[in-house]
């Protein structure tokens, strides 16, 4: 589900890049090659080696399964590519954003923050919106993906010599570090299509304001120092480090709120939005990645985690801004291409029952988690103890009704696809201009 | 009301909360239409106030946990206790099958073999404590058990195939049993605490 999100991501973000700065496409190809050639990898070693590591694969445990040794081989090679796959990608986009907008300085929008009078009279004007999750995501991916070939080529040596032998903390702090950032790095980069396909929906534009620029520095750092709370429970970790990773953790909010929250919510305040499914699924994304916000908040903070680490609380808020936030922006923009294309939109009964399906049914399977996670249900048990089965009952079914919703989905957009009557543009931005016109 | 229906409580009430405005966000476009340059003029205000008092909120919730952080502890590792080494491996816990009521034991976890959770629930089935198991690591958790009754030790960090399995059961009975030596407890940083009790409640 990461990495499948994580691709979307990748490609969006590129994509929109792409309108302000040429980008090598060779290069893109075999970014995304690489990662594929890694998942399959992992899917190999997992279904024919039986490799039973799990993602987070924390040392050692890659070499104390009931699997051959292949499997793990073939594991932590796979892992490998999708990491220079990343990496590939994030040298790509920070070049790129660094080339479009005047280096570091530029990008940062730094003369716009701190000099913005003599910014203005000089007639510049600050990175558009997209630009700030492209930094963020090449900058901070980069660290990340460094930090993984670390451990990569550790853990393939010593799968290649036994002998060797790797601190298991060293290890953990590694793998917490590059698996977080990875995965949240995934909703900052879908932002950016929040920032390019709202706009369109409501027909108003994006503005950039110093509040969002800031928003977007503290989160270039604090990406990168949140991924303490994962070992809330080591308690050999140096005692400073969990004080601020719940520090860390509770401002990491601020930013998103301030950047998420106001920054989309005015644009569609009293507009002329026009809420076709592309913009309603655009649009309710906000909400899953905010209240999968208030869930990690929640497991963030060390006497709730206590009682909630390793419980079902934790795919629970990571659930929330995965499948009701990240897939909601890419739904979102990716029906917002097909309406524009085909020049048609849902009609209201469809939207409706997509909307009643979907959401109802992940508002179900969702709440499912939470309540494993606050009565204590470990995650990660092929048999759970009560109240887990009982719950993972109710949560298939409210499964059941959301992918019902997203398979009406996937008929409507095929629907879309097929009827598409013009050959229009692709870039919505300009159909953006001709609906003002219109209007 | 238990400390779980609590904690469920307020997140469903906060996440209802945040929707709500959304909905009411996205229902405003049934209204008349507005300038955006006179939505900014007044929207503008609200972040940076918000920003300031989000900031100011969260610094203070930061500090009021902080009491509760089971790191405090470490200071408080000073007082006697029973120690008890507890090795896990997969997919088992090795440790004593029986502990006294109201007297502080101290786990000393560790592992044989890989990353393993030291997870504590009580007879009501409630998670009361945890660290994790590490290999080359020693974790000590302080816990004094107030309730008798039958609890169970679940390993809550994945650690192979029989994961959900690896489970441990041990009495806590009224009467104490003969005394154990007392022992000071090590002055390291790594101790976690728990009184049996969730600080939701």
């Amino acid at each position: 589900m990461i990495v499948a999100l994580a691709v979307c991501a990748l490609g969006g973000l590129w994509f929109l890049i792409r309108r302000h700065i040429e980008l090598s496409r060779p290069l893109a190809v075999l970014a995304w090659a690489l990662i594929m050639l890694g998942v399959v990898g992992v899917i190999v070693a997992t279904l024919v080696g039986r490799f039973g590591g799990l993602y987070t694969f924390l040392y050692p445990l890659p070499f104390h399964g009931n699997w051959p040794g292949w499997s793990t081989g073939v594991f932590l090679i796979g892992l490998v590519l999708v990491n220079v796959g990343w990496m590939i990608w994030c040298l790509q986009m920070l070049g790129a954003v660094l080339r479009a907008f005047g280096g570091l300085r530029g990008a940062l929008a730094w003369d716009y923050v701190w000099h913005r009078q003599a910014f203005q009279a000089a007639g510049r004007q600050p990175p558009p919106p997209e630009a700030f999750p492209a930094l963020v995501a090449g900058f901070d991916g980069l660290i990340a993906g460094m930090d993984a070939t670390l451990l990569g080529v550790s853990l393939l040596v010593r799968w290649l010599d036994p002998r060797v032998v790797i601190n298991p903390f060293w290890a953990k702090n590694l793998t917490y570090f590059w698996a977080h950032t990875f995965a949240n790095l995934i909703i900052y980069m879908l932002a950016a299509l929040i920032y390019v396909g709202l706009p369109y929906a409501t027909r108003r534009s994006y503005h950039i304001s110093v509040v969002l620029v800031i928003g977007w520095w503290s989160s270039m750092i604090f990406i990168l120092t949140n991924y303490f709370h994962h070992l809330y429970m080591d308690f050999v970790q140096p005692g400073i480090l969990q004080y601020f990773g719940e520090l860390s953790s509770y401002l990491t909010a601020v930013p998103v709120t301030a950047v998420t929250v106001f920054s989309a919510l005015m644009p569609v305040w009293q507009s002329r939005t026009r809420w076709t499914l592309g913009a309603i699924f655009l649009y309710s994304g906000l909400i899953g990645w905010v209240v999968g916000g208030i869930g990690a908040e929640i497991d963030a903070s060390v006497p709730f985690n206590l009682h909630l680490h390793n419980t079902l609380w934790v795919p629970a808020h990571f659930h929330t801004y995965l499948l009701g936030g990240c897939l909601l922006f890419v739904l979102g923009w990716v029906f917002l291409l097909l309406e524009s294309r085909s020049a048609r939109e849902t009609s209201g009964i469809m939207r409706g029952t997509i909307v009643a399906l979907s959401f109802g049914g992940m508002i179900v399977f969702l709440l499912d988690f939470y309540f494993g996670g606050a009565y204590g249900v470990p995650r990660r048990y092929a048999t759970e103890p009560a109240p887990g089965p009982i719950l993972a009952q109710i949560a298939t079914v409210g499964a059941a009704i959301m992918l019902a919703g997203f398979a009406l989905a996937f008929a409507e957009g095929l629907r879309l696809r097929w009827s598409r009557a013009i050959d229009r543009p692709l870039w919505p931005g300009e159909l953006r201009e001709e609906a003002s016109h219109e209007g | 009301m238990d400390a779980a229906e609590k904690l469920l409580l307020t997140f469903i009430i906060l996440a209802a909360v945040a929707a709500s405005v959304f909905v009411a966000v996205g229902w405003s476009t049934r209204l008349p239409e507005q300038e955006q340059a006179a939505v900014q003029h007044r929207g503008y205000v609200i972040p940076g106030r918000w920003f300031t008092g989000i900031t100011l909120f969260l610094l203070a919730v930061f500090v009021g946990t902080i009491p509760f952080f089971p790191y405090l502890a470490a200071a408080a590792a000073l007082q006697p206790a029973e120690k008890v080494p507890v090795i896990a491996q997969q997919f088992a816990f090795i440790m004593p099958g029986q502990f006294p009521l109201n007297r502080r034991i101290l786990f000393e976890v560790t592992s044989r073999d890989v990353n393993h959770g030291f997870g504590i629930y009580n007879p009501e089935g409630q998670l009361i404590a945890q660290t994790q198991a590490m290999p080359d690591y020693v974790n000590y958790l302080a816990v004094t058990f107030h309730h008798p009754g039958h609890y169970i030790v679940r390993c809550l960090e994945y650690c192979g195939v029989g994961h959900a399995v690896m489970e441990k059961d041990f009495t806590v009975e009224g009467a104490p049993p003969a005394p154990m030596p007392m022992m000071q407890p090590p002055s390291t940083n790594n101790v976690g605490s728990s009184n049996e009790s969730n600080p939701f409640e």
